[in-house]
């Protein structure tokens, strides 16, 4: 699927480019974004160590196993076949909550390599990926804290007048993502049976 | 907000004394494993801004917006969001300068700057997400993942109008 959006992307950037008669200018837009990329790699590489080696100071401590088992009642209804994915699961979806958008990111990575050890086939998503992806992409957040300070920054009159209906559009696009999860897994389940 | 993480770190570190873990030996090997993370999803990120970027620069992203505003207009969404929409899956930098333009042509308290404030706050960057969480571990089929975020993504961006034109009466 990848594949069919990032070529669709490329193949109409190059095309109507060439149409706008900015030939010059293409392979250049390709190099500044590849550029973007390693300067936000090196950005996001001091964010991605402090996080990781705390997160390992408190694995080494015994913490994050005593949060998993508070809250895998929970989590491994949506995640059961992913035993030690459900901590940095755990570390993902709070970050997420809490605003910390740096930390969410290398918890989540750490996830995905956790849940890979559950996979039995290395290049197709498990159902517990897809259902944490699906968590990941709506944004279930307690403040949407960039928003906020952006509001405060543009000298809004009612900064948190959003708040609620953020939550609330967050929510349904939350529960929408883990229904839709189900459905799409019993629908494939139903084929394989056939 | 703010003082949490800090008090936890300080509760952990005080932990930490008391069962003598060699704090600095466990820190070092944790940021040792960013590293090889952060590599392994350059060249995902790179795919993925050199898309964006060259879909920018050739005009076909402002076709794209010129020819789907009506539409968007239509169920709902004003012509100034629609770039804002379209963008969001892709890239949380370029959502935030669009945010940032929004707030600037139609101020923060107006009704395109209250809902666009709600869908950056409601909505995720799926593509990206896609693609570097699948492409850390080298997962090729993503199967119904990008279906369902994008459905997800949707309720949510519906749900905003709708939460927002109830405040607005």
């Amino acid at each position: 699927m990848m594949n069919v959006f990032w070529g669709i992307m490329i193949f109409f950037g190059l095309v109507i480019g060439l149409l706008n008669g900015q030939q010059g200018e293409l392979v250049t837009a390709m190099i500044t974004g590849a550029t973007d990329a390693v300067m936000l790699c090196i950005e996001l590489a001091g964010a991605y160590m402090i996080w990781m080696g705390l997160m390992e100071v408190a694995s080494d401590m015994g913490v994050i196993e005593k949060l998993s088992n508070a809250v895998r009642p929970v989590l491994s209804k949506l995640f059961p076949k992913s035993k030690s994915a459900i901590a940095p699961i755990t570390l993902n979806l709070a970050a997420n909550f809490f605003g910390l958008g740096s930390a969410a990111t290398p918890f989540g990575l750490k996830a995905m390599s956790e849940l890979q050890k559950y996979n039995p086939n290395p290049t197709v998503a498990t159902n517990d990926m897809c259902m944490f992806i699906a968590l990941n992409a709506s944004a279930l957040e307690l403040l949407p804290t960039t928003v906020l300070s952006m509001r405060v920054v543009a000298a809004s009159n009612d900064v948190y007048i959003v708040v609620v209906p953020t939550f609330i559009a967050s929510i349904v696009a939350f529960v929408t993502a883990v229904v839709c999860c189900k459905v799409f897994e019993s629908i494939e389940n139903k084929k394989q049976k056939e | 907000m703010e003082i949490i993480l800090p008090v936890l770190l300080v509760i952990m570190f005080m932990m930490a004394a008391y069962k003598k873990t060699s704090v600095y030996d466990s820190f070092v090997r944790g940021a040792k494993n960013a590293l090889p993370v952060l590599i392994s999803i350059l060249p995902y990120m790179a795919a993925m801004l050199a898309a964006i970027n060259i879909f920018r620069a050739s005009g076909a992203l402002q076709g794209f917006i010129d020819l789907s505003s009506p539409v968007m207009e239509f169920i709902g969404i004003p012509r100034e969001l629609t770039p804002l929409v379209i963008l969001r899956p892709f890239s949380g930098s370029a959502a935030i300068a669009l945010l940032d333009d929004i707030f600037k042509t139609c101020g923060p308290d107006s009704y395109q700057g209250v809902l666009a404030s709600v869908m950056l706050g409601s909505t995720e960057t799926i593509f990206y997400t896609v693609a570097l969480y699948f492409g850390s571990i080298g997962i090729k089929k993503t199967r119904y993942s990008i279906p369902t975020a994008l459905i997800s993504g949707i309720a949510g961006i519906a749900a905003s109008i709708i939460a927002v034109q109830l405040m607005w009466k």
